[in-house]
């Protein structure tokens, strides 16, 4: 019991909550510095989305807690030390307010981490689609298409797969589907390449192709992923295959007179409506070559009803729960008169508006007890000139 | 119109990517005169009478995306050459940005003497081949020095272009900066070419009776182009007049070679509406433009007249400010038409009230009187003075802040060297509120350090970056919400951690120089002062950081990337929160929160400045090179400060320790031996 009371004290202590501070800034301090020769998605996947770390100081490791960790400790200490155990008096009411506001920051953090999707839809002038892909993850998708002419879909997500290698194979398996999928190999960035008689290759070669693994980008989004797949039918047969994130078209199959495709292919998901981009407007100051503004002029098509819209920089369109940012745009050597793209980035996160509140709470919070403070000095500093 | 248009920003874009292209005509090339001798002279007798340089200073240009004084353009470009605002010739005698640049276009053979391209080595002239007597290891130079040495510069420059900047040696880098410099002065030398001479239509019947003459001017050619392509066709259809179509094509070719001169000022206000035609024209425009099947209106017609008038009359001093006048008036209803000259006589006394140096030299001045007053505590007009300069400092300070904004229509901070003036004048002005609650002195010494260093950081900024300080915003920062929020806290909460770092550093370096040792409320006021500073920034750096996730969150579609620019914000939070947690729980008392305060200034300078020199991510505005160096002294001043002050306290610890055991051991040796 006493050993309890001590661990509650410890989690609660003014001195935890300093040291992972200090721990927390030491990690941003590294994890930008990092971004440097790496690039922000491993600067951020070693340091701020971990739980240990070994960080390279030259020829010394350092091992370290992860920034995800810190962060979840200081949560802990932050709602036993700075709410539970605060000493509620008026004089800590802004104290307490405050803490209340992070709180509520690190809340919205949590349903993004864990409830959020966000990709992109891009389209060129004239294009539309209800469809948003992910820059970042995965998916293994089976179609197939039904007489009605609906497109029968069943998908396996990236961390079903993301960890298949020789000897510990990812099968992905569904129940209504005459085959399986068994994955033998995946690589997050590769390219595929023919079998030329000099090549020599310790990957499998599947009908005269191999995937060779690269390096990752640093740009996350730049990365390419491929696997080798192997498909058993219900009576044991075993076809071999490869899947590429570039290929054009999904590999095709036939099982039991049934017709299927099967793609590696980014994360997608359904919107609630149809965007259709009509014009993208890039405009640059006059006589200069330094971006003005880009906008986006969108129909977005709902059941019968249509809206237009722009999208454009700090403008973005809000939609039943998505939210929809002008990102990027194409062809880059576009001259005038070509037909452009838009890429517009797709969000949907239901804390979207959480750090505004948490914002005006801890705004509220420091406010009132800074001036609490300064009113005590004020005084003590006029009774001391009395 | 608009494809026109579209190409030729295109190709105006392209030769600005490649400036050096052009530079790789040979010399008499880039400088012979058309043909024929120039009307106007090269060289002028008497100075710009004043009424004329305030007209001229007060001309519209279209330049950087925005409309401008030509007497901004006229100073940001000398300080690209040259590195200050002024050109020193022999004697005493001094040239204002704007009578240098009428030089520069209109009597370029006087101008080409002035000694404005600043070399900062030597080295960089020997390179390219000149043999110098009688000039310093950093002088400056006349174009015609330069010009022997020209086709070598360029040549150099175009060999280090292929060299990544990172790569280039200093003296690489200096050769290219040269080469881009003495190209820049030769554009603008050569804009008035056009204007100084005639085109010779006396091959051409057709041409000599559409004019009437023997000649014609440039504008008169633009202004009845579409008779002279309708000549043109004429000629084409008909057999029997190659001769002629060859003298008419050849008077198009060479008038042609001319515009191709005339530089890319941007003197003319488009008639349209701002939003239907955003560019102006610059001469060369006007040529292209005249070849459409409209023609170009009269008024442009009218507007180049004008110009040629100036340039022919150059050096009659008289007949030359008539024309000035004149273009004057003719140009500016034009632009104020556009809603685009209302600020420009804002910007100008902006310029002329020279608010910043004003301020900069009050600030010394209240230092000065600071300074005094630690030395004669009691003298009374000493205090007062300190205050009234740092005051009127301070004021000054503001408002060259409102005015900017007033000029710009923006918020206060939009850029990196507004960044500066904005902490610099916040700081002073929590300093003087601090003063006003503690009557403590320092405060009001703090305000005029924070002052001085701030206004010279400003002005060494604008040096080294040699450009408007001014511009235009790219996409995102187009959002004065934002700017006005966000960015405003963000840089406040700079400013109270610079501040804190401040008042710590004077609570440090007192303690190592044995200052104020018998008065310890000295010590607990700054104490006080450095602690309310940081709960102050605190407020300003957590609701800017937050409101910069929102920010991002409504532009990019996240509240938090791990950008460096974010994580830099971050940190001074975390820094601050670390400082007044540490103190809550005892770990730190006064020395410790001031050591702490005093690192803290380093972290607020790796987020406002130092994460801009990594070289990724979202933020990377502002320029940065030459920054590093101030910056790491800045690192190296703050830390060696800390080190010695915590040597100097573990000394005394050590110390006191001693002598509190001696006397220890001393009364216990006492009570051992009562009797």
């Amino acid at each position: 019991m006493k050993f309890l009371a001590s661990i509650v004290d410890a989690l609660s202590s003014l001195w935890l909550s300093c040291t992972l501070l200090v721990l927390l800034a030491l990690l941003t301090w590294l994890g930008t510095l990092y971004q440097v020769d790496h690039g922000l998605f491993a600067a951020q996947v070693k340091y701020f989305d971990s739980l240990f770390l070994i960080h390279q100081a030259g020829r010394v490791a350092i091992p370290l807690p992860g920034a995800t960790l810190v962060m979840g400790i200081l949560f802990v200490n932050l709602v036993m030390g700075g709410i539970v155990r605060l000493r509620k008096t008026k004089a800590t009411f802004g104290i307490f307010v405050t803490h209340i506001g992070i709180l509520m920051l690190i809340a919205a953090g949590f349903v993004k981490a864990y409830y959020s999707e966000d990709g992109h839809v891009t389209l060129f002038e004239g294009q539309r689609s209800n469809l948003f892909e992910s820059y970042h993850h995965w998916e293994v998708a089976i179609t197939e298409p039904l007489p009605s002419g609906e497109v029968r879909e069943s998908v396996a997500a990236q961390e079903d797969f993301v960890a298949a290698a020789p000897g510990q194979p990812a099968i992905l398996r569904t129940g209504s589907l005459p085959f399986d999928v068994e994955m033998s190999r995946f690589y997050p960035n590769c390219d595929v390449f023919p079998k030329g008689p000099m090549v020599g290759s310790d990957v499998p070669v599947v009908d005269g192709f191999f995937l060779q693994a690269r390096p990752l980008e640093k740009e996350n989004e730049q990365n390419v992923a491929g696997a080798y797949v192997t498909l058993i039918g219900r009576a044991g047969q075993r076809r071999e295959a490869i899947l590429h994130g570039a290929s054009r078209a999904p590999l095709t199959v036939e099982y039991d007179g049934r017709r299927f495709g099967v793609a590696l292919r980014r994360e997608q998901w359904v919107m609630p409506f149809t965007v259709a981009l009509e014009n993208f407007e890039k405009e640059d100051h006059p006589r200069m070559m330094m971006p003005k503004s880009f906008s986006s002029d969108v129909v977005v098509v709902e059941d019968s009803s249509e809206r237009k819209v722009k999208i454009s920089m700090n403008e973005p369109l809000r939609q039943e729960g998505l939210v929809l940012y002008q990102a990027s745009w194409g062809p880059s050597n576009a001259r005038p008169g070509d037909r452009l793209f838009s890429t517009l980035a797709v969000v949907r996160n239901p804390a979207d508006q959480y750090p505004l509140y948490a914002c005006i709470v801890i705004a509220i919070g420091l406010v009132m007890h800074f001036s609490l403070k300064l009113k005590k000095h004020i005084r003590h500093e006029a009774e001391q000139a009395a | 119109m608009k494809f026109l248009a579209r190409t030729l920003a295109l190709l105006l874009a392209l030769a600005a990517l490649l400036p050096l292209a052009r530079a790789t005509q040979s010399d008499e090339d880039a400088h012979s005169g058309t043909h024929g001798t120039p009307h106007g002279p090269l060289q002028r007798s008497a100075p710009w009478p004043a009424e004329t340089l305030d007209l001229a200073a007060s001309l519209p240009i279209q330049d950087g995306g925005r409309v401008k004084p030509l007497s901004t353009y006229a100073s940001f470009m000398l300080l690209r050459l040259n590195g200050k605002r002024a050109v020193e010739l022999l004697g005493d005698a001094k040239l204002t940005p704007i009578e240098w640049l009428l030089d520069v276009l209109f009597v370029p053979g006087q101008a080409e003497g002035y000694p404005v391209f600043m070399v900062a080595d030597i080295q960089v002239v020997e390179a390219i081949g000149l043999t110098v007597a009688d000039k310093k290891k950093r002088d400056r130079y006349s174009a015609a020095e330069l010009r022997a040495g020209r086709a070598k510069l360029y040549e150099l420059a175009r060999e280090y272009e292929r060299i990544e900047e990172r790569n280039r040696s200093t003296v690489q880098q200096q050769v290219f900066t040269l080469a881009l410099n003495l190209d820049a002065y030769e554009r603008l030398e050569t804009s008035f070419d056009f204007a100084r001479h005639d085109l010779d239509v006396s091959g051409s019947v057709g041409l000599r009776k559409l004019f009437g003459a023997d000649s014609a001017r440039f504008s008169q050619l633009v202004g009845r182009m579409r008779e002279v392509m309708a000549l043109q066709r004429g000629l084409r259809s008909d057999a029997g007049s190659t001769g002629e179509l060859q003298a008419l094509n050849g008077v198009l070719q060479e008038a042609g070679a001319m515009s191709q001169r005339t530089g890319i000022l941007a003197l003319v206000p488009s008639l349209g509406s701002v939003e239907a035609e955003p560019e102006w024209h610059a001469v060369e425009d006007l040529f292209l433009h005249s070849f459409e099947p409209d023609g170009v209106d009269a008024r442009y017609v009218a507007v180049l007249a004008h110009l040629e008038d100036v340039a022919r009359s150059a050096g009659d001093m008289p007949r030359c400010s008539k024309a000035i006048s004149d273009l004057h008036g003719a140009v500016t209803p034009m632009a104020a038409a556009r809603g685009e000259y209302e600020k420009i006589g804002l910007e100008i006394s902006y310029y002329r009230a020279n608010l910043i140096t004003n301020s900069l030299v009050l600030f010394i001045l209240g230092f000065l009187l600071a300074a005094g007053l630690w030395l004669a505590p009691r003298v009374k007009a000493l205090y007062v003075g300190a205050n009234l300069a740092v005051l009127t400092a301070t004021a000054l300070l503001t408002g060259a802040i409102v005015m900017r904004c007033m000029i710009r229509e923006r918020p206060p901070v939009s850029t990196l060297y507004e960044t500066v003036l904005f902490v610099t004048a916040t700081g002073a002005l929590i300093a003087l509120a601090m003063e006003w609650i503690h009557r403590q002195r320092m405060a009001l010494s703090s305000a005029a350090i924070l002052g001085v260093i701030g206004l010279f950081i400003a002005n060494g900024y604008e040096t080294l970056d040699k450009k408007d300080t001014m511009p235009q915003l790219v996409a995102v920062l187009d959002t004065n919400f934002w700017l006005a929020t966000h960015v405003t806290a963000i840089t406040i909460g700079y400013s109270a951690g610079m501040l804190a770092a401040l008042i710590a550093s004077v609570y440090l370096a007192s303690k190592v120089l044995g200052l104020k040792r018998a008065d310890p409320q000295y010590f607990r006021n700054l104490t006080r002062m450095t602690y309310g500073t940081l709960c102050f920034g605190l407020i300003f750096s957590v609701v800017g950081t937050i409101l910069g996730g929102i920010w991002a969150n409504e532009s990019w579609g996240r509240f938090w990337g791990w950008d460096p620019k974010e994580n830099g914000a971050l940190l001074i939070c975390l820094a601050q929160i670390v400082v007044l947690h540490a103190r809550m729980g005892g770990y730190v008392r006064d020395f410790g929160l001031q050591m702490l305060a005093a690192f803290g200034g380093t972290v607020v300078a790796f987020s406002w400045f130092g994460v801009n020199l990594l070289g990724v991510g979202l933020h990377s505005y502002g320029f940065t090179s030459g920054i590093q160096a101030a910056l790491w002294t800045y690192y190296g001043i703050q830390w060696g400060l800390m080190v010695v002050a915590g040597a100097h306290r573990l000394y005394e610890r050590a110390r006191d320790a001693a002598v509190s055991e001696a006397l220890r051991a001393n009364s216990a040796s006492g009570k051992a031996n009562p009797n």
